[in-house]
């Protein structure tokens, strides 16, 4: 799927290797602590969880890696490069892509041409080879277009391509933003609550899509809060409670940890 | 959208089949298409109109073409502001400083009652108007871009009135409230072109005589045309490109555009810039169509006019801006003929003040009832884009509409 460069090494070396890794990440709203020195790795080839209460500070998490929100200390490394305190267009160029958690819709675009702002680094985005250059530009719209009905075609909503973005379903849209999203050509990809308000069986087909692209080299962090959903794709699985890791273990070790369960019931803990 | 649909991808097309809509002409949008045969219609009845009366003798020949150029100027503006509200989604009020510049720069080097030069040819002039013009869409860029769209409109607007102030007030650079007068024409020290006007010599035509005034005005028409041609060109291009896709992302969700990796601060700022040139070169007609220049072409009022034609026309669309260009004149030179009307009539009760404030007023009235009848009926304004933003071409492999 992915042709960046770094990607041959990483379907070898399933070893240490992190794709995404924070270090000490810590982010404070007034006196509020979102994020609480955070360190954890996204090792390359998983399927990571990222679970907890709400208000665990998962979300704030995701917007700190993916460059949405600047860090009050610590850092942030994708493919081994430091991104910290970068824009988040410059975090996507090192090879982390996010979804939303409310899918986030096109206006006045149909799903073919929301689809075609995947890819990475269009020569046509620049305003000079659009006259000086109309063949390439040509060329490299004709592939990305095949490359976006491929996909299309592959997460069975190739009808959808000419409907207006913002006609279809909830759940429609999470498998365009994720089609989408494979366009980017990402290395991780952070989705932010995959199926929340999705029926079952889409969530089934996003699962057997999810385990798919991850067969082909994607590195997947995702937060849900679907229990079932979540424990039976991802391993590891992370569980954040009150801006901190509270620990990191197999679906197995985080259903049967005590306090997992109590972070849940109680609240966060604290009270 | 229904939420009994399945949301089993395809099977709920099938199923949604029947109640979905294209958003583009390739539907069964035909109320889309009754619009643009109407517009068609209303076009065509008012060149008539125009033609018929210059034929009778009612409208002269040089007005008709001075109502052609006034159009294409307008259509300048929206073009211009269409790229930064259309294309980008910025709330961009400073298009009379633009407008402006336009006029001011070339004017400034090659009038003779300008305090600095009158030694640079006009056409000259145009490309320092560019430069100019692109320095100050930096300048004015720079700090507002990363600004919330509310906070741009704003700081747009009073960085506009800064730039008017300081013509008004700058006297030793331009000749302050009094104006700029000895304008050259626009092709003084080009070849053939400078004289033109002149050597053709006069003709009779029915009513009118066509002299030298005719003749220029036919020339600057010319001028304008070949300014709205090629902008028009070159924007549409742009806008069907990867490019416009870009900044249509943008406008639509800002930080849907960043996650994706586009760089969203520097496409804001390209069609700022690019926005802000087109509408520069409307002020370049301005100027050169008249005597005499004043800082009242900084007047806010034709920043507001170049956002009725965009919003009128269509947002994001070029044919929209075109057609809002000529609306704008309909309405600013239509209504002068509805005060010449109360003029004339009110003449025998001797109200000639009442009456040049009915037709002031008048204006303000239809542009007020236009938005409003528009806003209510026709939100996406009368020639919505109508093309997905692919490159043309692109899909020539498919059996597309």
């Amino acid at each position: 799927m992915s042709e960046r460069d770094t990607e041959p090494a990483a379907q070898q070396s399933s070893g240490r290797d992190a794709v995404l890794r924070t270090e000490n990440l810590r982010k404070t709203f007034g006196g509020l602590t979102a994020t609480d020195d955070v360190t954890m790795e996204v090792e390359r080839g998983t399927i990571t969880g990222m679970i907890g209460p709400n208000g665990a500070g998962k979300s704030t998490f995701f917007n700190l890696v993916s460059g949405f929100y600047q860090p009050d200390g610590g850092e942030v490394l994708v493919n081994g490069e430091e991104t910290t305190n970068m824009e988040p267009h410059e975090v996507t160029e090192h090879g982390l892509v996010r979804t939303f958690q409310t899918p986030r819709k096109l206006e006045g675009m149909t799903v073919r041409e929301a689809m075609l702002v995947g890819p990475q680094q269009q020569l046509g985005e620049s305003v000079v080879p659009l006259f000086t250059r109309p063949g390439a530009v040509e060329t490299e719209e004709r592939r990305n277009l095949e490359r976006a009905e491929e996909l299309l075609e592959r997460f069975e909503i190739a009808r959808l391509a000419d409907q207006p973005a913002t006609d279809i379903s909830g759940g429609q849209l999470k498998l365009v933003e994720l089609a989408r999203a494979m366009l980017a050509e990402p290395d991780v990809l952070l989705l932010d609550e995959p199926v929340a308000g999705v029926n079952p069986t889409l969530a089934n087909k996003l699962k057997a899509i999810i385990r798919e692209l991850n067969d082909d080299g994607i590195t997947f962090l995702i937060i849900e809060h679907d229990m079932g959903f979540i424990m039976d794709l991802a391993d590891p699985i992370v569980v954040l409670n009150q801006g901190a890791v509270l620990m990191e273990g197999t679906p197995e070790e985080v259903r049967s940890d005590d306090r997992v369960v109590e972070a849940y019931l109680g609240g966060g803990g604290g009270e | 959208m229904p939420d009994d649909h399945d949301e089993n991808g395809a099977d709920a097309v099938d199923d949604g089949d029947g109640s979905t809509r294209s958003a583009f002409e390739g539907g069964e949008d035909t109320s889309q298409e009754r619009i643009e045969t109407a517009t068609n219609v209303v076009l065509a009845v008012a060149a008539l109109g125009l033609l018929g009366g210059a034929m009778v003798g009612l409208i002269s020949p040089a007005y008709l073409v001075f109502l052609v150029s006034l159009a294409g100027m307008y259509a300048l503006l929206s073009l211009g502001l269409n790229v930064q509200w259309g294309y980008a989604g910025l709330i961009n009020f400073s298009v009379a400083a633009f407008f402006g510049i336009g006029a001011y720069v070339p004017v400034l080097l090659s009038a003779t009652g300008s305090p600095i030069t009158d030694s640079v040819p006009p056409v000259a002039g145009v490309f320092v108007a560019v430069i100019v013009t692109v320095v100050l869409a930096l300048a004015i860029g720079i700090p507002t871009l990363s600004l919330r769209e509310d906070y741009l409109a704003i700081a747009s607007l009073g960085l506009a009135e800064v730039v008017r102030l300081v013509f008004r007030n700058q006297e030793n650079w331009t000749g302050g409230t009094s104006g700029v007068g000895g304008i050259p024409l626009f092709f003084d020290g080009v070849p053939v072109l400078d004289t033109l006007p002149r050597d053709i010599g006069t003709v009779d035509v029915g009513f009118y005589t066509l002299g030298f005034q005719f003749w220029n005005s036919l020339l600057n028409a010319a001028i304008v045309g070949a300014f709205v041609l090629g902008s028009f060109l070159v924007l549409r291009r742009m806008h069907r490109s990867p490019w416009g896709r870009v900044l249509r992302t943008i406008r639509s969700d800002e930080e849907l555009a960043e996650a994706l990796g586009k760089n969203t601060y520097a496409f804001r700022m390209q069609a700022f810039v690019l926005g802000s040139v087109v509408a520069m070169l409307a002020g370049v007609y301005y100027a050169y169509s008249n005597y005499y220049l004043t800082p009242d072409i900084f007047d806010p009022i034709y920043t507001f006019y170049a956002w009725i034609a965009v919003i009128l026309g269509g947002s994001g669309s070029n044919r929209g801006a075109l057609l809002g260009g000529v609306v704008i004149v309909a309405i600013v030179e239509g209504t002068r003929a509805i005060g010449d009307v109360a003029f004339s009539l009110d003449l025998v009760v001797t109200q000639l003040d009442v009456a040049f404030t009915l037709g002031a007023s008048f204006r303000l009235l239809a542009i007020g009832l236009l938005i409003i009848l528009v806003m209510r009926f026709r939100p996406q304004g009368v020639l919505p884009p109508r093309d997905e933003l692919i490159w043309p071409g692109a899909r020539g492999g498919e059996a597309d509409e």
